[in-house]
């Protein structure tokens, strides 16, 4: 049996995880256990019902499978799922994002007490809408995010990389390490039916607050909602800057220009007024400087800049090699690839490591987890 | 399943609250739904912004009045403290010895400067379990810039995957999205470093740079981006093909004309326009969909031929969506096994009937908001623990006087002098400016 090595003080050290066939919903979830300690086996094969069009692409493969064993589930249906079964029984937590139904959760629940099931789908496991076929588009635009984003102009527009998947996963982790808490303390697991339009629909910021207070339905603003809350060009690419009223006065005098001591722009209420000539000495103000430069304003002077980064920038960031923050997988070709690593510090993380693990025999695994 | 009358996961655990405006409140809003109790602290010259980030010109305490702050500190006790007077902050030290958990979100650098290094937290409580929020970490070359949700999502990586199809400008997510991304994440180390109080007996100090958390959801990115640094963007398409065609095509216009008032300050235009998300995930789907939109001569295109012609069979399928109203679309998609929704607009996602079968939309009385007004429910939901919200946002500085009385056994005549030297207070001091 293929033991993956794990320091003795991490904090999910002891917590036995079964991934069943995982697409990013839940072999993220899975991915972020295992880095804290727990033992995850990751379940797959060709009886496992696979969250249709979820599953990983070999990029995301590379990222969220190192550290991880893996199982095959093979053979006739009922001999596969009394496998299955018995791995959850000897299990802390069991991670699903496969088509709702599929599981007895229930049975696997009252035969574990303790065990945590959390259930990953686009709309949940009740409601009219429980079994319909979607992917991440189909559950972000459920979920209220996609009619906030993009260019007035244009369509709505969904944010790059999957979020909706994405952020039901990191829910997912939040939620069963909650649970296990409890399951520790209290004695009890419990199944969390996670609904990716429900995580989405629950973080509408306050526009969706604000329709449920009786406001209209704001539509999306793209890359503007005011002069000092806006993304702009830069001189080596785009740059924003979010100012709070607080920040106001910093901002205005980074700008130094003597137009912007007027009333006018000075005070919050006259100032949508004036919104479209402030904005331009915003933007000629963030045309003549680099991502650099005014992210070094913006430290000295507490005013929120940011540059819009790429993820190769991102990997020559000397701050965030500075803090350790990038784990490096060993491809089966020989070659390394750094990809982001723990999510915080504070608390012993090991990630990275071969890209895939070596089948192991379910029965070796359950040999290992064995209560006895 | 009905609900077993059982304890909560965080039933005992007190979190003492420093945090403000989104990602912190996310992080102790979960928390609370899982029983824990948060003091949510705040000074009473320096509190909370979101609760005056949208002016309530009408109302008589508009700190009160927010809907954006009642919705994220629903089941939370408000306590107000002025750390910047030393008496408050021998107050709260002595209150963080009754907590388990301390979480705050201000920049790196204002822990320090308030006096409240962590050897300070410690030598109040050494087992309290810390979690600090900044933006970009507590340490490190950038732990000085300064950053809101935007920011964040900026500075990750996530904003340059998001574009239009062949577009170079790169696009911001509609709200604040680096704000509840770290907040999902603080509240998972919470527990963890909850259990690992448990088991060793030591209290972490967690360091969550909210930058970090959201990199780790371009991970793929990552990977992509050592075969080729460029990035692309797809717009609503499939970013590698596997899934033809996808995209929101637009349908009836639904006038909904109303008065914005000064609402318009904060969300510019109304939005009348009704659109619907389609994916055709795989030939069967794809069938069914050129069927519906009067193209069956195209039923039998293959995935490589529809990703390669998507413009046209995008001009075919917005040319069938236009003169339908949105959900009747998706009905007749959804009827033809095509996976479609309808783009929720915030008006529209009140009424989804998804959403109200399972009970999403909660109501709350409150004492400052209009009767009827809703709020989202607990995204994670407990099939058996009964995780729903039963207790309002306070009011500002409500519970102070209840909780330094009973924790910390203070009574009438010291609140009094509190009170009177402005270290507590049940209003802000100076209103309009948080």
């Amino acid at each position: 049996m293929t033991k993956v090595p794990r320091r003795m003080d991490q904090p999910l050290q002891g917590m036995r995880v079964v991934e069943v066939a995982g697409g990013v919903p839940a072999a993220s979830c899975a991915h972020l256990l295992a880095g804290y300690g727990a033992d995850v086996v990751r379940v797959e094969g060709a009886d496992v019902p696979v969250a249709p069009h979820w599953t990983l692409s070999a990029d995301e493969a590379t990222y969220l499978l190192p550290g991880k064993r893996r199982v095959l589930l093979e053979g006739e249906e009922a001999g596969a799922a009394a496998a299955l079964a018995a791995l959850v029984a000897s299990a802390e937590v069991v991670v699903l994002d496969g088509p709702p139904g599929r599981f007895d959760v229930p049975a696997w629940r009252a035969a574990n007490p303790s065990l945590v099931a959390v259930t990953i789908s686009p709309f949940g496991w009740t409601g009219p809408d429980r079994g319909l076929p979607a992917d991440d588009l189909i559950a972000y635009a459920a979920g209220g995010l996609l009619s906030l984003t993009g260019d007035p102009a244009s369509t709505p527009l969904a944010t790059g990389g999957a979020q909706a998947l994405w952020f039901g996963a990191l829910h997912a982790f939040a939620a069963v390490t909650g649970a296990y808490y409890g399951a520790v303390v209290h004695g009890e697991g419990d199944w969390i039916d996670l609904s990716l339009q429900e995580c989405m629909a629950g973080a509408l910021e306050l526009y969706g607050p604000a329709a449920a207070y009786g406001e209209p339905a704001a539509l999306r603003f793209g890359n503007y909602h005011r002069a000092v809350w806006a993304l702009y060009p830069c001189a080596d690419g785009y740059a924003g800057v979010f100012c709070l009223e607080r920040q106001v006065p910093a901002l205005f005098a980074a700008i130094g220009e003597e137009a912007l001591r007027e009333e006018r722009f000075r005070d919050p209420q006259q100032r949508p007024q004036h919104d479209e000539e402030l904005s331009a000495y915003v933007l000629s103000f963030m045309v003549d400087r680099t991502g650099d430069e005014l992210a070094r304003l913006g430290a000295e002077r507490k005013i929120p800049f940011g540059k819009v980064r790429t993820p190769a920038e991102l990997l020559d960031s000397p701050a965030l090699a500075d803090r350790g923050f990038f784990d490096t997988v060993q491809r089966a070709d020989g070659s390394t690839v750094a990809v982001p690593g723990r999510p915080f510090l504070g608390m012993d993380w090991k990630g990275g490591g071969p890209e895939r693990a070596p089948v192991e025999p379910i029965e070796a695994v359950l040999a290992g987890w064995s209560r006895s | 399943m009905e609900p077993i009358v059982r304890k909560l996961p965080f039933e005992g655990v007190r979190v003492a609250d420093l945090s403000m405006m989104w990602a912190g409140p996310y992080a102790t809003k979960l928390l609370a739904e899982l029983g824990a109790e948060v003091l949510k602290i705040e000074s009473p010259s320096a509190w909370d912004n979101i609760r005056t980030l949208i002016a309530f010109p009408d109302q008589a305490e508009p700190w009160n009045s927010s809907y954006y702050f009642n919705t994220y500190n629903r089941a939370k006790k408000s306590v107000t403290l002025d750390l910047a007077q030393v008496r408050g902050r021998a107050v709260f030290l002595e209150l963080l010895a009754h907590c388990d958990v301390l979480i705050e979100n201000y920049r790196a650098d204002v822990l320090d400067k308030l006096g409240l290094s962590y050897d300070v937290l410690r030598a109040a409580n050494p087992q309290l379990v810390i979690v600090s929020m900044a933006g970009f970490g507590k340490t490190g070359a950038d732990r000085a810039l300064v950053g809101f949700g935007p920011v964040i999502e900026m500075m990750s990586g996530l904003t340059s995957l998001t574009g239009y199809v062949d577009d170079d400008v790169s696009y911001k997510c509609g709200v604040s999205y680096g704000d509840p991304v770290a907040g999902v994440a603080a509240a998972g180390a919470v527990a963890m470093g909850l259990l690992q109080r448990r088991r060793r007996g030591v209290a972490p100090i967690v360091d969550l740079a909210q930058r970090e958390v959201a990199a780790t959801f371009a991970g793929g990115a990552f990977v992509a981006a050592h075969r080729d640094p460029a990035v692309r963007h797809h717009g609503n398409r499939h970013p590698a093909g596997a899934i033809a065609p996808r995209g929101v095509y637009r349908c009836l216009d639904e006038a909904r004309h109303r008065d914005t008032g000064a609402y318009a300050l904060i969300a510019g235009r109304e939005a009348d326009e009704q659109w619907i998300a389609v994916s055709a995930l795989d030939d069967g789907q794809w069938a069914e969909l050129a069927a519906l939109i009067g193209r069956p001569e195209w039923a039998a295109l293959p995935l490589t031929e529809r990703v390669a012609r998507h413009d046209e069979l995008d001009g075919a399928i917005s040319a069938w969506a236009a003169p339908l109203e949105a959900g009747e679309a998706v009905a007749e998609l959804r009827d033809r096994g095509v996976a479609a929704a309808r783009v929720l607009d915030m008006v529209a996602i009140h009424d989804d009937a998804q959403l109200r079968a399972r009970g999403f939309w909660i109501d709350l009385p409150h004492p400052n908001m209009p009767e009827g007004w809703v709020q989202p429910g607990p995204s994670w939901r407990f099939v058996e623990a009964d995780t729903a919200p039963k207790v309002r946002a306070p009011l500002f500085g409500e519970h102070t006087r209840a909780v330094l009385s009973e924790l910390l056994g203070y009574d009438e005549a010291t609140l009094d002098a509190l009170a009177a030297e402005a270290v507590i207070a049940d209003a802000p001091i100076n209103p309009g400016v948080g």
